[in-house]
Formats: C-alpha cells, structure tokens, sequence
C-alpha cells in the first residue's frame, strides 16, 4: 500500500511538471500555438460557419454516405451545430495530432540522461505514468480552451448558453481525452524505444500503417478475423462520429484496455532498459 | 557498522567485451571509498549497476540492503551520473525543487532544500537559470548539487572534479570531507576519480578496477603487517652516499627510488618504531636537507606497484 501511495504521489508530480512544460517553458508554448493555428483554421473555416455547413449538400452526402440518414439526424442532434461540427473534426484530428504532441515524453530524458536523476528519486513505472498523466492532462487543457472558444460561439449565435450545451461539451472532453489515450499511451512505447521525438513519430506512423496494411492483408484471407479492426487503437471513432450525448460513452471500454495494455508494455520496456 | 553496499560476483559484458569480472566488495558505513582504474575499466559501469541504470548479468548487489533501483532507496541514495544533463527547458533551481518534491519533501522545505544544496556549491545566484546558459564547471556543480538534497546516506560520484577549476575542485573536496566527517552525518562517499592525489586526501579504501576486474581492494589507512613505509622528498637527488647512509639505517627492509627527488623506504615497525626520528637525524647529522617526509606510501605508489 505505502508503494502504491508512493506511485501515485509521484505520478502526480510527474504531471504536474508536465503541465508546468506547457504553460512556462519555450516548447510547451510552441505546442500551445501550433494548436491556436490548427484550431483557428478549423474555427474560421468549420466551426463559425458550423449551422450552414450541416446543412450544406457537400457534407450531408458525406456523413450520409458514411453512416446512413440516421448519422446526420444523430449530427443535427447535438444541442449547437457548432458543437456538431467540432465533435466530428475533432474525433478525426486529434488522434493524429496525439501522435505529434506527445513524442517527447520519454525519449529527450533518456538521451540526455536526465532519466538518471529522476529514477535516483522515483520508479521508473512512476516516470512512465506519470508523464503519460501529464500529457493527458496538457490534452485537456488544449481541448478545453477550443471547447470553452466553440462553445462561446454556440453561445454567442444563439443568444445565451444552455445546460444541455454544457452537458454536450462535458460529454465531448471526456470523449476525447479517452480518445486520445490509447495513441498517448502509443507515443509512451516508442518514445521509450528510440533517441528522438521525430524517430518516435514516424516509428508510430510506419508501425500503425504496417500493421494496418498486414492486418488487411490477413483479413482478406481470413475473413473470419474481421473483427480484429474493432481491436486497433482508434477503431472507436468511426463508430462515435454518428452518436451524440452520452451514449458515445458505450465504446469508453475499448481506449481504456488498449491504453492499460499500451503503458503496461511501456512500464515494462523502460524497466528493462538501460539508461 | 552496518554494510552499505554488498556485491558478489558481478558481471557484466557488452557484447564480447567484458566490462566487469567477478567484482566483489564490501562496504560499511561511514566509508570514504576511492574508486580507481585506467579508461574502459569498468568504472561507470560499475556505477550504472550500483545506481540501478544497468542490470548486471550475473552475480548480486544490495545498497543498504535493497537491490540496486529499489524505490525504498529514493532519498537513501545519491548519485552524481557522469554526463546526466538538466532539462534545459526548466531553471536548475525549479528542477532541483522538483527533485526535493520527488524525495518526499513538501513544496516550501523543497524549495529550502534547494537553496541550501545551491549556497553548498556556491550557486545561489543561478538559481533562476537555465542549464543551458550555466557554463560547463557550472553545470557539473548543480549536478553535484542534486546529490546533496536531502539526507543521503550513501552518495556515489563519478568523477565529481573533472572539470572544474581547482578553487571549485577544493570546494567540492572539503563539502565531501566535512559531510563524511565523524562530526557530522557521516554520509558514506564512493567516488570515482583519475585524480590519485584527490582520492587520497578524501578516501580511506581504495577498490582498484582493471579490465573490470578488482585487482587490489587496499585500505588506505595503513596495513597492520610489520612492514611500514616512509616517503621522503629531498631538496636534491639522492646520491650514492647518502644511499649507503640510509642502508645502515636499522632494521631497513629496503629504500628505492620514486619520483623527482623522492624516496621510499620500508622499515620493521616492531623492531623500530622510531625509526622516522632515526632517519631524520641521520639527514640532519649529515647535512641532507628534506622538504616532507610521509608516513606510508602514496596511493600512486601503492597502485602501481602492485600492479
């Protein structure tokens, strides 16, 4: 018990440094602004516009095309369009843009030899949660400052905000952070495993897309192993793009287990690594 | 006293190169133990395995009767890593407090904490500074900073004084010698040096460390055999004459050369225990003058005559 109180104690501090890595330092502002940029885009061409491009040709024959009638009503049901909007780019976007902004969370430490210093004063398994908790956590901020922007807009078209557009963008943040967490939890492994932030992405990227293109490839001639695809980090999203409210929380088990899995794997590769 | 550190057996190789042999020691607490042995010997990564960075592939080791990387010794433990850097991102002041923090300290006894660790290696005026922007010396001294947090017990340095100047060196080699004092915790040091005359003043064992093998664990407070030594340093070279003098010098085992102008000379204790005051009224009877004379050997002359 006094260990897992230990572990969680340094966990917690973990994160917290982490956070501090987002608001005080060089880096973390750079992050902060490339999200500003990548968000003002989505903003000034989606989110502002969101009421006329749900109800635009273009984009009703896409969620029809992908999902049926019943994902665009399921679209049109979110309390503000804006909302609608921001949960179906986000769902998409912010996978990737994990994989970007949580490179870093081991790899610069072991290279530089930092690593040494800390693991003299917590366990390695505290070091590898903790920065997992922290880069979560610096998700959330970043997901909660586009939110509380698109929901001042929703506000501001609509005349005032009301409960259900809170409940709505509760039910987005949460949604997303475990969204996010299985290609977090992605980025602890590799970072683990190579020298640098940029190895550890484009390591990520080759490994998803090689797995992906074997598993299509097995499953072309093992048609009964389809149901693998539903196993893949991520595999989620597509079915949450055409559900709203809080019934999206139905497929919260999946990202959970893939990132129980994903840290268990990280924990264990940075145990046995040398440092 | 309590053993600090126990290996027994340990081995480790890289690929085909054999970085430690069979290493086993012991050390108890209140030690001051000299780590020595030519590049490649196997020093750091004697270290690496103490500090818990490296698995050794055969043999064991216990620190304070824990296994190397154990979080019951977080605090316990210090180290100074040989080329560990800072985050350059945060200022050495935050990090060493987010160290204290990781230590169990609460937030205001770390910040304390870091300020006396900063005051100890004169770097109190840095505290706001990046890593990056503190020179090398610099540098090397915060990193001796963060070993010193808290309240180890057994703090391990790889090569605490490369690099610094020598007012800073000596600065570093007094804070050692008064934390390892009787007087005050009595932290127990095991430090790894090229530098021979350093690891003299401030260690009392020595483990000597050649391709990864302890070749001549000696203490270096003096051997309990009969045989003792004296090293003399002379104003000018030593000629034949006064060799022959120093020949009928009683119960002399034996006198050979060693540096510039120095002397070493093995005697019987039991037989002549003043045989220091016999050999310098012989120089003073016959008008040799000597600059020091030294009871035992140097670590230097006990080194690599053994070996």
């Amino acid at each position: 018990m006094p260990h897992l109180v230990t572990l969680l104690t340094h966990t917690g501090l973990y994160a917290g440094f982490e956070l501090r890595r987002l608001w005080q330092t060089r880096s973390g502002l750079m992050t902060l602004a490339a999200t500003l940029v990548i968000w003002g885009l989505l903003f000034r061409y989606a989110i502002v516009p969101a009421a006329d491009l749900i109800a635009s040709r273009g984009f009703t024959d896409f969620i029809s095309g992908l999902f049926g009638n019943n994902g665009i009503s399921q679209l049109r049901s979110w309390p503000a369009p804006e909302l609608a909007v921001y949960w179906f780019f986000s769902l998409w976007l912010l996978p990737l843009l994990s994989l970007f902004f949580t490179a870093n969370q081991l790899c610069p430490d072991i290279e530089r030899g930092t690593v040494r210093f800390l693991t003299l004063r917590s366990s390695r398994s505290s070091l590898v949660l903790g920065r997992f908790a922290g880069q979560l956590v610096v998700q959330g901020c970043l997901i909660l400052l586009t939110l509380l922007a698109t929901l001042t807009l929703a506000s501001w078209r609509a005349g005032g905000i009301t409960p259900a557009m809170v409940s709505a963008a509760l039910v987005i943040l949460l949604n997303l952070l475990l969204v996010v967490a299985p290609f977090t939890a992605i980025m602890a492994v590799f970072s683990a495993l190579v020298r640098s932030a940029k190895l550890a992405v484009s390591l990520a990227i080759v490994s998803l897309g090689l797995g992906f293109a074997l598993l299509s490839w097995f499953v072309f001639y093992f048609p009964d192993f389809l149901f693998l695809f539903s196993y893949i980090p991520g595999a989620q999203v597509i079915q949450l793009l055409p559900l709203h409210g809080w019934q999206t929380f139905k497929f919260a088990t999946l990202p959970l287990w893939q990132t129980a899995l994903l840290l268990s794997l990280a924990c264990l590769l940075v145990k046995r690594k040398a440092l | 006293m309590s053993t600090l550190i126990h290996c027994d057996n340990l081995s480790k190789r890289f690929g085909s190169k054999t970085a430690l042999a069979n290493v086993s020691f012991s050390l108890q607490q209140g030690d001051v133990t000299a780590l020595i042995g030519p590049n490649g010997a196997g020093k750091t990564t004697l270290f690496s395995i103490l500090c818990g960075y490296l698995r050794a592939d055969s043999g064991s080791v216990t620190l304070l009767g824990h296994k190397p990387g154990s979080t019951a010794l977080c605090g316990q433990l210090a180290a100074l890593p040989q080329d560990a850097q800072f985050d350059p991102a945060f200022s050495v002041g935050e990090q060493l407090d987010f160290y204290g923090r990781l230590q169990g300290l609460s937030h205001k006894a770390a910040k304390q904490e870091t300020d006396r660790v900063l005051a100890l290696v004169e770097l109190s005026a840095q505290r706001k500074q990046k890593a990056a922007a503190l020179s090398h010396g610099m540098r090397k001294r915060a990193a001796i900073a963060q070993a010193f947090i808290g309240s180890p017990q057994l703090v391990l340095l790889d090569e605490p004084t490369a690099g610094l100047d020598p007012a800073h060196a000596l600065q570093i080699r007094q804070l050692i010698s008064q934390l390892s004092s009787h007087l005050t915790g009595k932290v127990s040091f095991m430090i790894s040096s090229h530098n021979i005359f350093e690891l003299e003043q401030l260690c009392n064992k020595v483990l000597y460390l050649q391709h990864g093998q302890l070749s001549s664990p000696a203490d270096n407070n003096g051997s309990d055999s009969a045989e003792q030594f004296l090293t003399l340093l002379l104003e000018q070279e030593a000629d034949q004459p006064l060799l022959a003098l120093l020949q009928q010098l009683p119960e002399l085992i034996s006198v050979r050369p060693g540096q510039k102008n120095q002397l070493v000379l093995s005697y019987n204790s039991n037989k002549q225990p003043q045989f220091d005051l016999e050999l310098l009224q012989c120089l003073a009877a016959h008008g040799y003058r000597y600059r020091n004379l030294i009871k035992g050997q140097t670590l230097e002359q006990k080194l690599f005559s053994v070996s």
